[in-house]
């Protein structure tokens, strides 16, 4: 029973099986994997904007979001100069389907500022004005954090922000996705001062000062609230050639 | 006397020593509070209830059907790599519970997320597949796959029941069936900002941290002991 | 060297695997009883850690990702394969310590081949993964982790070892007082937790 023979025959019939059937099981998935993660992500977008909208996200089922958003919104992708890039252009960062929800800000991210493909999702509202909702990137205390922030058609106003995070503290950073009071202290803020310099928005320990660029931090999460902040002005920061280019039309 | 034992028979198709190995788990032979198994995913997932149902049913899957596989397998294990095989067929299962949780309940995937794959070195699984399954016929390994799984399994909803009501002050948050039990808001059942007697509640932060797992653990054991006096001291 | 230093001590200390991150417990718990067979473990698991980690990273970038040698995502397999790096490992190492101390082999028992369900060691490298460390990193977090996991367990060993002389209610002794402790020292971690060792390297 123990010959060398019978070990390998043995183990290569379990391996050969359990490839297969994880194989068959990866492959038959994938395409709803894909589309559960899009989804998610969908949600978490509309999450910015749900007050102006008049929806609320946490009852609405999966088909809902989906056609709100084939109904409602326009998916753009632009690079760093401000410039709209079309599908085959955003193809060419191995993103099959060349729109902006395909986009992995994360691996964006890691790229030199200059080659840098962005998500913008474009709301028409109800009294005709357009929301733009961009995308967020950082890292948080334990790792990841993203979001979505939602600007008036001045491009300057926040009028909503949705995060999310992979790993912070249940209590203390997650409460950046977990507390609807935290998101909600955004809308009004602005992003750009009074000399049109880009200054983000302030996660500032100890308070809100500034009414128009602080909202107050998580009490408890500093690290966490310092990691929004670096998160705001660094993906801000790839949109402003855009935003500039959308003020002067 | 003989014909209560087969109206019994007929209610309940197994034999006794089948029922030990489902219910035993649960309390005399716990695989968390006396055999000392499965204690990491009990203290992370344990903040909220829902994770903590989700996962003991998913632990509950795997150590039931990979004791029914090795047992399955047991006479035809080679010995040189009899670990490896079994890591090999608690590895699949797993995966396979990650692709399907993936699939069909994606919220709940991104919650549970690294833990998943920290099932597979969930000692319990192992710990049941080498103290039975490897000696045992397939059936009774199921059983005593899945009396583990609750036994595991009633833990983690005891200390998420605890750590997710004085933690947050909710039941069942992310299910159609959430409970806001107490918290400050209208949509509270005790609204902290306009009730009387609970003005002064908050939620209690220490129990949202993994420590509270650890606490609530003791006092598990605690209580546990002192009623069962035949396990002090057994480990 | 800088970045070396800085991710070995977060891991070992404001990371700690053991009493930040509550991985390792099952063995943590059951090795603490005496010094002696707690620093054998650990040692154990410093090893196995220092080598599986860097060699898994290896392996996720070479063979898994999409660019490495085979050219697909595999990545659905990597459970399976850190697996069973690990078990290999500890099977290495249990020859080993078998070959090179027999009083040590002996008192470890079956805790020696436990390392390999030890939610320390497949965490580590699962974390190693989600935070795309790279190669010298993964080194770094590997040791480092594997050091932190060793300080904690035989402290946990030197305070229970004291503790057999205190007047602990009976339904308490052993696990659930084990238990309690291992929850105050996570809290005492926890205070540790955001500080960034790099702040002693460049003396701002």
């Amino acid at each position: 029973m123990n010959s060398s023979k019978y070990i390998i025959g043995f183990t290569a019939l379990l391996t050969a099986i359990v490839a297969l059937v994880l194989s068959l099981m990866y492959t038959g998935l994938k395409e709803k994997h894909k589309q559960n993660e899009l989804l998610f992500e969908k949600r978490a977008m509309l999450g910015a904007i749900q007050d102006k909208a008049g929806i609320d996200i946490s009852t609405m089922k999966d088909k809902d979001i989906i056609d709100f958003f084939t109904k409602n919104i326009e998916q753009v992708v632009v690079d760093t100069k401000g410039n709209i890039l079309s599908p085959e252009e955003v193809e060419k960062h191995g993103y099959k389907g060349g729109k902006a929800e395909n986009i992995d800000l994360k691996t964006e991210m890691k790229r030199t500022f200059d080659q840098r493909m962005l998500p913008v999702y474009i709301y028409k509202s109800k009294d005709g004005n357009k929301i733009y909702i961009l995308k967020l990137f950082g890292k948080g205390l334990w790792d990841e954090i993203s979001g979505y922030l939602a600007l008036s058609s001045d491009l300057n106003t926040v009028v909503g922000a949705s995060f999310d995070h992979k790993g912070e503290t249940p209590g203390m950073g997650a409460e950046m996705k977990d507390n609807p009071k935290f998101p909600v202290q955004f809308k009004g803020k602005k992003i750009y001062d009074k000399t049109g310099k880009l200054v983000s928005i302030n996660v500032r320990k100890g308070g809100a000062v500034d009414p128009d660029h602080d909202v107050d931090a998580i009490s408890g999460a500093t690290l966490t609230s310092n990691g929004i902040t670096d998160m705001l002005l660094h993906s801000l920061e790839n949109y402003n050639n855009y935003l500039k280019k959308l003020k002067q039309k | 006397m003989s014909e209560m034992k087969e109206s019994k028979k007929a209610l309940f198709p197994m034999t006794k020593k089948e029922k030990r190995l489902l219910f035993d788990p649960l309390n005399d032979n716990n695989p968390v509070t006396v055999q000392v198994l499965g204690i990491c995913s009990a203290l992370a997932v344990t903040s909220m209830l829902l994770p903590s149902i989700v996962m003991a049913i998913a632990v509950t899957f795997v150590i039931a059907f990979s004791n029914l596989a090795i047992s399955l397998m047991r006479n035809y294990i080679p010995k040189q790599v009899r670990m490896i095989v079994q890591l090999v067929v608690i590895a699949f299962l797993v995966t396979i519970v990650e692709l399907t949780l993936k699939a069909y309940s994606y919220p709940v995937y991104k919650q549970l997320s690294v833990f998943i794959g920290l099932i597979i070195t969930n000692c319990i699984v192992m710990g049941r597949l080498e103290a039975f399954a490897m000696a045992n016929p397939p059936w009774q390994s199921f059983l005593d796959g899945i009396g583990n799984g609750l036994g595991y399994g009633i833990i983690l909803i005891i200390i998420s029941f605890f750590r997710e009501l004085f933690g947050r002050g909710t039941l069942l948050s992310g299910t159609p069936i959430e409970m806001k039990i107490i918290g400050a808001g209208s949509d509270f059942w005790i609204d902290t900002t306009t009730n009387s007697w609970f003005g002064w509640y908050t939620n209690n932060n220490l129990m949202v941290l993994p420590a509270a797992a650890l606490f609530i653990l003791g006092m598990i054991i605690w209580y546990q002991r002192s009623k069962n006096p035949k396990l002090v001291d057994i480990s | 060297m800088e970045e070396f230093l800085n991710i070995f001590i977060k891991s070992a200390f404001v990371e700690n695997l053991v009493l930040s991150y509550f991985l390792g417990m099952c063995s943590y718990l059951a090795v603490s009883k005496t010094v002696k067979t707690a620093s054998g473990l650990g040692l154990a698991v410093i090893f196995v850690l220092g080598i599986t980690v860097p060699i898994n990273w290896l392996i996720n970038r070479y063979l898994l990702s999409e660019n490495g040698i085979l050219g697909m995502d595999l990545t659905f397999l990597r459970f399976i394969l850190f697996i069973a790096v690990i078990a290999s490992m500890v099977q290495l190492v249990e020859m080993v310590v078998e070959k090179v101390s027999p009083a040590l082999y002996n008192s470890l028992g079956i805790f020696l081949p436990l390392i390999t369900v030890n939610c320390a060691i497949l965490g580590a490298s699962l974390f190693m993964i989600s935070r795309e460390y790279d190669f010298s990193e993964s080194v770094a977090f590997g040791l480092g982790g594997g050091f932190g996991w060793f300080l904690a367990i035989v402290a946990m060993a030197a305070i229970r070892e004291k503790l057999k002389y205190s007047d602990i209610p009976a339904p308490l002794r052993g696990l659930g007082i084990a238990f309690i402790i291992t929850g105050l020292m996570g809290m005492a971690f926890m205070g540790m937790m955001g500080i960034d060792p790099a702040i002693f390297f460049s003396g701002k």
